[in-house]
């Protein structure tokens, strides 16, 4: 290590020469701190150093003019203010990024990976590497799982790694493990309840009097969001609807967890008295392949379907046939539970993708972080499950991808962009915001409802003013 | 037995000569029913009587009033039907001077004085006053006919605010909707407070995430039942109806129940839709017993649980079969068992002793305690049911409690004492059961804190037997009417 801090050091003291009188000067300040810089480092020196290493490239890279159209941002780095460089982080103070150097030299990586600059891209990753770690900050967790990612990118090796590490959580999956973790997770954060809690006020107002009830579950929350309406079927009127809940379930790991959660969904409601029958639809590689005949959908029973984080696993080109093959079911109201990010629109610019990417998953860390306790094994566990969809997302090739599920995202406007070619919105109704709103006080403060305006639909659920997950109820 | 043979058993007219003499209409002292027969010694009955008394009394769950049960029969009673209108009206007595609005004219008269107004207030009538109840202006309302009239006006307003009306009342927390401000302010003081206890051993905070946690828990796995040990009762103190022990294989056998226990704070109308049973309409307590046993949850009811259970364990009950509790107890008790029951005197004093248990009738029924005892004797006549129900009733500490707690069940008609139609189960509600939620929620908070601290209980046992309890046919609480000895001749 000391080797290599020498190195940069020198290359840093060869580079200086060559900038201009305020690079000079501020690269003089740098580099007398950095001589005593050690692996671990206070993390301003920290970032102190990576910006040294960043804009050592980036000066280095504006000599070459063929690069510079991807360097718009930075060619101005140069000739301008250090600060400017510090923009790159998405901050516009020097003084305020003391806990962005993750950030910073991420995006400094993707960019170059992006130019194809091997040797920055080694550079970078080698210092990912250094300062990463999956138990440390979020910062240091960010840069781990990310790293993976980019390395995966750069290497091309995205598909094999995603494998591996599937197989790695399906090998230490098993049906406790999984409860604890969601259920543990909905406990300390709304993240996935919010969505409930509208949604099933959506279908219970959307089904009220019909006797005969056809709910279809896509979704990723285990079947979380089900005891709950039970229990308001059973206590709501004095006649308790037939309920028949279909779950489509696509993820390996979810497959091997259904018998258990089938035979205790079974036993509540048996337990709550609502006549119940429960059917799992699996064997199916993507969402696009369902059928009304798969479904088991008859004639006189009131559809509702839920898709929670299920749409965004359906190919981008695929989405518009699936959204119509849920028209074609004839539902009484479709929910749609999604996050706020957008992977999609992206996804041909590896740079903005990369860059949303990690916008989305630092709140989610983020969210995480404050919502666990320091030490969560849970929280340890579902960063691990970000890590297998940001490797998805950033180093799979869509057409490589032979099972066919790709987690994009895509933000609650453009699901309602999609969802309007068949449907028509819902809204919430006082009721349910209100139960929303008592779900959220239930939480620690940072959470939030926000109603969208005028002519955007469905709820959002915000962590600290940044919407992060959307709810819409849809009829056709 | 026919039902309308249970009927006959319930329309008794009043004894001449055992009548206690009206008493003043108060709603707070151990009423005095006035027209109402004292329930002989066992003895006296024959079989089908108490056979008929025992379904009643389990079925109903009314073990919150194990008193001796009055049997009135008032066929005279002057039923009243009110608007809607009428009864929604808040302050219909209004001041002409400065438009105050008062709910009585007796109010209002007293109000007129202040204006210098002429007024007058209306004398209690000299002639004997016929007693009044209630129908639901509502057709399609259970208490529209007659035969289920309700006996008190507030009671009939109330329920029909809360069953018909808008809920205009709302918590903040929970978002629980009420049609009666009574009602939401009772919620609102408990609101967040329960704690819920999974079978696990979890306690739970928020009403959600422990049903959740409970759909997927492991104890609900569990078909094998856990012993119930009476001294384990205490630790669930405080636990919220859903909270105890909601045991599959007792859960599946009361959806009705259950469904109530998940509502939550009372709808006070399905409580006297309950009582106005036991007004007479004996040939419905079949169907009604879910619906009783609902409002016993309501109540957020603490029957003694000890009491429940080993009655319930007493009958065969397969875990596996979707047994409904009003079919164990209905059907079984009064089908199988009716010509079992003998006239077995209960120990009652042994039931004083009984502390209560703070646990809902759900609760009971739903332990997975409750399997372990369950011997798969069909047979147990009803007899040795309500022997065990008598003993379980005596390792209870907390008679004052079921009486205070029985009280609540009792319909407000007792008051005056005067006459009922059909057949209810007296006692001495030191407040009055339908009328006013919010007592009952303090009571029950009250009883809660009580059953936490015992010492406190002998206290409040003191001032309640010194307020003159009644004591039921268990020989929880005191009958102010009846001869202490004459509850010892139940043993």
């Amino acid at each position: 290590m000391k080797l290599s801090s020498a190195k940069i050091s020198k290359e840093s003291k060869g580079a200086s020469p060559s900038h201009g009188g305020h690079h000079k000067n501020s690269f003089h300040s740098k580099r007398q701190s950095h001589h005593s810089i050690l692996p671990l480092q206070p993390v301003d020196q920290l970032e102190q150093w990576s910006s040294v290493a960043v804009d050592m490239y980036n000066n280095s890279s504006s000599s070459n003019n063929n690069n510079n159209h991807h360097h718009q941002p930075q060619t101005s780095h140069t000739s301008t203010s250090r600060s400017s460089d510090y923009s790159a982080g998405g901050d516009g103070e020097p003084s305020a990024v003391g806990n962005k150097w993750a950030s910073r030299l991420l995006k400094e990586c993707a960019r170059a990976i992006s130019d194809k600059d091997s040797s920055k891209i080694h550079h970078l990753l080698w210092m990912l590497n250094e300062l990463a770690s999956p138990y440390g900050d979020c910062d240091q967790k960010l840069a781990s799982y990310f790293l993976q990612a980019l390395f995966c990118k750069a290497t091309e090796s995205g598909q094999r790694c995603f494998k591996t590490l599937t197989l790695v959580a399906e090998k230490s999956h098993c049906f406790d493990s999984a409860r604890k973790l969601i259920l543990k997770f909905q406990e300390v954060s709304p993240w996935t309840t919010f969505g409930h809690v509208a949604a099933n006020g959506a279908i219970l107002e959307a089904l009220d009097g019909e006797p005969k009830l056809h709910i279809i579950d896509i979704s990723n929350t285990l079947c979380t969001q089900w005891p709950t309406l039970l229990e308001a079927l059973a206590t709501r009127n004095d006649d308790t609807p037939h309920l028949k809940l279909t779950v489509v379930v696509t993820a390996n790991i979810v497959r091997s967890v259904m018998k258990e959660i089938s035979q205790r969904m079974e036993k509540f409601a048996r337990l709550m008295g609502v006549p119940f029958e429960f059917n799992v639809v699996s064997g199916l590689n993507h969402l696009g392949q369902l059928t009304k005949e798969v479904l088991g959908v008859v004639e006189d029973e009131a559809v509702a379907v839920n898709c929670m984080g299920a749409l965004r696993r359906v190919p981008v080109e695929g989405r518009a046939a699936v959204i119509g093959m849920f028209r074609s079911l004839g539902p009484k109201v479709v929910t749609v539970v999604e996050e706020e990010a957008d992977f999609t629109s992206t996804r041909y610019d590896f740079v903005k993708c990369f860059e949303e990417c990690l916008r989305f998953y630092t709140v989610y860390f983020e969210m995480l972080e404050e919502s666990f306790t320091p030490t969560s094994n849970e929280k340890l566990m579902l960063e691990r499950e970000c890590s297998r969809g940001i490797v998805r997302v950033l180093a799979c090739d869509d057409d490589q991808d032979s099972e066919g599920e790709r987690e994009r995202r895509e933000r609650g406007s453009q699901w309602s962009e999609r969802l309007k070619e068949a449907f028509s919105s819902v809204g919430f109704s006082n009721d349910v915001v209100d139960d929303v709103k008592a779900l959220l006080k239930r939480y620690k403060p940072g959470w939030a409802l926000a109603q969208p305006y005028q002519n955007e639909t469905g709820l959002y659920l915000t962590w600290k003013e940044e919407p992060v997950v959307w709810v819409s109820a849809w009829k056709p | 037995m026919t039902e309308e043979s249970i009927s006959d058993v319930f329309v008794i007219n009043p004894i001449p000569g055992s009548n206690p003499p009206v008493a003043k209409k108060k709603r707070n002292l151990p009423g005095t029913p006035g027209k109402c027969l004292l329930f002989p010694p066992i003895s006296n009955f024959s079989e089908d009587s108490l056979i008929v008394i025992f379904v009643n009394l389990m079925t109903k769950c009314c073990l919150r009033f194990p008193h001796m049960i009055w049997v009135i029969a008032d066929p005279e009673a002057e039923v009243i039907a009110l608007s809607p209108k009428t009864l929604m009206a808040t302050n219909r007595f209004l001041c002409e001077i400065c438009g105050k609005g008062f709910q009585r004219d007796q109010n209002l008269q007293l109000h007129r004085r202040g204006h210098n107004l002429p007024w007058k207030l209306k004398q209690r009538s000299t002639k004997e006053v016929r007693k009044r109840v209630y129908v639901c202006p509502e057709k399609t309302c259970v208490h529209h006919h007659p035969s289920r009239a309700l006996g008190d006006l507030t009671g009939i307003k109330k329920h029909f605010c809360r069953k018909h009306g808008e809920k205009k009342w709302k918590c903040d927390k929970c978002s629980k909707r009420y049609a009666v401000q009574s009602d939401w302010k009772a919620h609102s003081k408990t609101c967040g407070t329960r704690e819920y206890k999974c079978d696990c051993g979890t306690l739970f905070s928020r009403r959600d995430s422990f049903i959740t946690h409970r759909a997927f828990c492991d104890a609900l796995a569990e078909e094998t039942a856990r012993v119930n040990a009476a001294s384990s009762m205490h630790s669930n103190i405080n636990h919220h109806l859903i909270g105890n022990q909601i045991g599959p294989p007792m859960a599946q056998h009361f959806p009705p129940i259950f469904k109530q226990i998940s509502s939550n704070d009372a709808t006070i109308d399905q409580t006297r839709c309950g009582l106005s049973l036991w007004m007479g309409q004996a040939s419905q307590f079949h169907d009604s017993i879910p619906k009783s046993l609902q409002e016993i949850h309501q109540f957020g009811s603490v029957i003694s649980r000890s009491i429940y259970s080993d009655l319930l364990v007493s009958t065969s009950n397969p875990p596996a079969s979707g047994y409904h509790l009003n079919w164990v107890l209905g059907n079984k008790v009064s089908s199988s068992h009716a010509e079992e029951l003998t006239s077995t005197s209960l120990p009652l004093n042994n039931v004083k002793e009984n502390g209560a248990q703070l646990v809902s009738v759900p609760s009971l029924l739903s332990t997975q305690k409750l399997h372990s005892h369950q011997p798969t004797s069909a047979n147990m006549s009803a007899t040795a049911l309500l022997q065990k129900a008598a003993q379980i009733g005596a390792t209870s500490t907390d008679t004052s409690f079921h009486g205070s707690l029985g009280t609540k069940c009792s319909n407000s008609q007792i008051q005056d004492g005067n006459k009922y139609s059909g057949l209810y189960v007296s006692n001495t509600p030191p407040t009055s059961f339908g009328s006013d939620l919010e007592n009952s929620a303090n009571d029950i908070s009250n009883l809660n804190q009580l059953q936490m601290q015992p010492a406190k209980r002998q206290r409040l046992q003191n001032e309640d037997s010194s307020g003159g309890q009644t004591r039921d046919f268990l020989g929880v609480g005191v009958l102010p009417i009846c001869h202490p000895s004459s509850i010892n001749g139940w043993t």
